[in-house]
């Protein structure tokens, strides 16, 4: 697999906007294992995603390794989640994050609670930009107010140096301007991906089963991403043959994505393991992992396509045809994708005493 | 599109006596002569990559770019295109092989993160 540079661009970007204040809120599921972080609450199917204010037990918003954005004083700065402590007695405590700040010196690394990061969406780095902004022009001379600057790259780039002499840190940061540019890109399109309720579900057992179980799917998968491509193509093609091509273009572009993206950004730190063992051979993706994982590829979609920059009428049909593809998901739900994951994240198949549940 | 050699000297001469090459008479591409429907092809074929740069082709949104020719052709001549035909066209005017992929330092996918759900998969979705 390339290994990437750490330092590169943060572009990371959702077209779903979040609020830009963390809150304590998770869906539940009826899954009650021993760990406290998980909700009891009883789940219920109609509303999948029930905001949980009352005295619940507190769920951790943020998941080891990810990537976040904190606030250290007035601005906001890239982060990562390093550890999550949460108070196991109290449950009313809120969870402490112990956070590395991207690019700085490990001696900047602390622990902070929820109410100090939000997410990586998109509204929250126009936020962090906005921030920046406000914070180096409090050093410039000029005094003039951030609206009559247009925010172009070198005028970012020199904001930065000013607030970056100021604050006497080293930042070994690359161009930042370059993500206040691809923000104002992919803000423009209005591209939004609707991940079907039950496949949404799909996704929050999926992560409950990792993140808090440490429970992995079984790998190679039968059917493999592979298999359901050509599922889709061959449903597709018996009603309308005329649209093979371009359904087939479509498929493949998916299946590089997927392929690309899957070791770099689809999977939880603790299926990171799993990858290199099932990998070796150089096998791809597709052909090792199923729907599971597929699906995740679906949240990071809009913010991939972005990237390649097609125009809108294009992106409209594009984006019909991925909304039929998860359908087609979902009317094979049961046949696709596992309702429970077996392997433990340490490697060994679940024991006796779970299978008796 | 495939005409024989007979139809096409008549139209062409139809197309000189009573239209001057440069002007092209609005029909659908079927009724053209073979190099006048032709030249439609690539000009819009060229029209189309000013909005798809040739060496994305390259690139790990290549099949996306290629959708995109396909359905910009598609709808400038209303009929279906095949990802060869279009590859075709595009041999005409660039080495595919040769084209360099853009930077993809920037690009999103070789960004490595951990996954994780938006916010939004937590709470009620307003949309």
């Amino acid at each position: 697999m390339k290994s990437n540079n750490r330092s590169s661009y943060n572009v990371r970007l959702s077209t779903q906007v979040s609020n830009p204040t963390p809150f304590f809120l998770l869906s539940s599921n009826s899954l009650s294992m021993g760990s406290s972080n998980i909700a009891t609450k009883d789940d219920s199917d109609t509303d999948i995603a029930d905001p949980k204010t009352d005295s619940q037990s507190f769920i951790s918003l943020f998941t080891e390794g990810e990537k976040v954005l904190a606030y250290h004083g007035p601005c906001l700065y890239e982060a990562k989640v390093q550890k999550i402590e949460n108070s196991k007695e109290d449950k009313k405590k809120e969870a402490k994050y112990y956070v590395h700040y991207l690019g700085w010196n490990k001696s900047w690394d602390e622990w902070v609670g929820a109410d100090r990061l939000l997410k990586c969406s998109e509204e929250n780095l126009q936020k962090q930009a906005t921030l920046k902004k406000q914070g180096a022009d409090k050093n410039t001379k000029s005094g003039r107010s951030t609206q009559s600057k247009p925010k172009s790259s070198t005028e970012a780039r020199a904001d930065k140096e000013d607030l970056r002499n100021h604050v006497g840190r080293s930042k070994k940061r690359k161009v930042e301007s370059g993500m206040e540019e691809k923000d104002a890109v992919s803000a423009n399109k209005h591209m939004k991906i609707q991940i079907p309720s039950t496949l949404k579900k799909q996704l929050l057992d999926d992560c409950e089963f990792v993140t808090q179980l440490g429970k992995l799917v079984k790998l190679p998968r039968s059917p493999c991403v592979d298999d359901i491509m050509t599922k889709y193509l061959d449903h597709k093609t018996k009603k309308d043959a005329a649209i093979t091509e371009s359904i087939t273009e479509i498929l493949k572009g998916l299946r590089s994505y997927f392929d690309k993206a899957l070791p770099v950004m689809l999977l939880y730190k603790k299926e990171l393991q799993q990858y290199q063992e099932a990998i070796e051979d150089n096998k791809s993706p597709s052909t090792v992992y199923g729907a599971e994982h597929l699906l995740r590829l679906f949240v990071k979609l809009p913010e991939i396509l972005a990237h390649a920059n097609i125009e809108e009428e294009t992106l409209t049909q594009l984006l019909q045809n991925l909304q039929d593809f998860l359908k087609f998901l979902q009317r094979s739900q049961s046949t696709f994708f596992l309702s429970s994951y077996d392997v433990s994240s340490q490697g060994v198949e679940a024991s006796s005493m779970e299978e008796d549940e | 599109m495939g005409k024989s050699g007979e139809e096409e000297e008549e139209e062409e001469q139809e197309g000189l006596s009573v239209h001057s090459p440069c002007q092209a008479p609005p029909s659908s591409a079927s009724s053209l002569p073979k190099e006048q429907s032709q030249i439609d092809l690539e000009l819009k074929l060229l029209e189309a990559l000013e909005i798809y740069p040739p060496n994305k082709l390259q690139g790990i949104h290549r099949h996306f770019i290629l959708y995109g020719l396909m359905e910009y052709l598609r709808r400038s001549f209303d009929r279906h295109f095949s990802s060869d035909e279009v590859l075709q066209l595009l041999d005409r005017f660039y080495n595919l092989e040769m084209l360099k992929p853009d930077e993809e330092e920037m690009d999103i996918l070789n960004q490595e993160e951990v996954f994780s759900l938006p916010q939004t998969f937590y709470t009620k979705e307003e949309s």
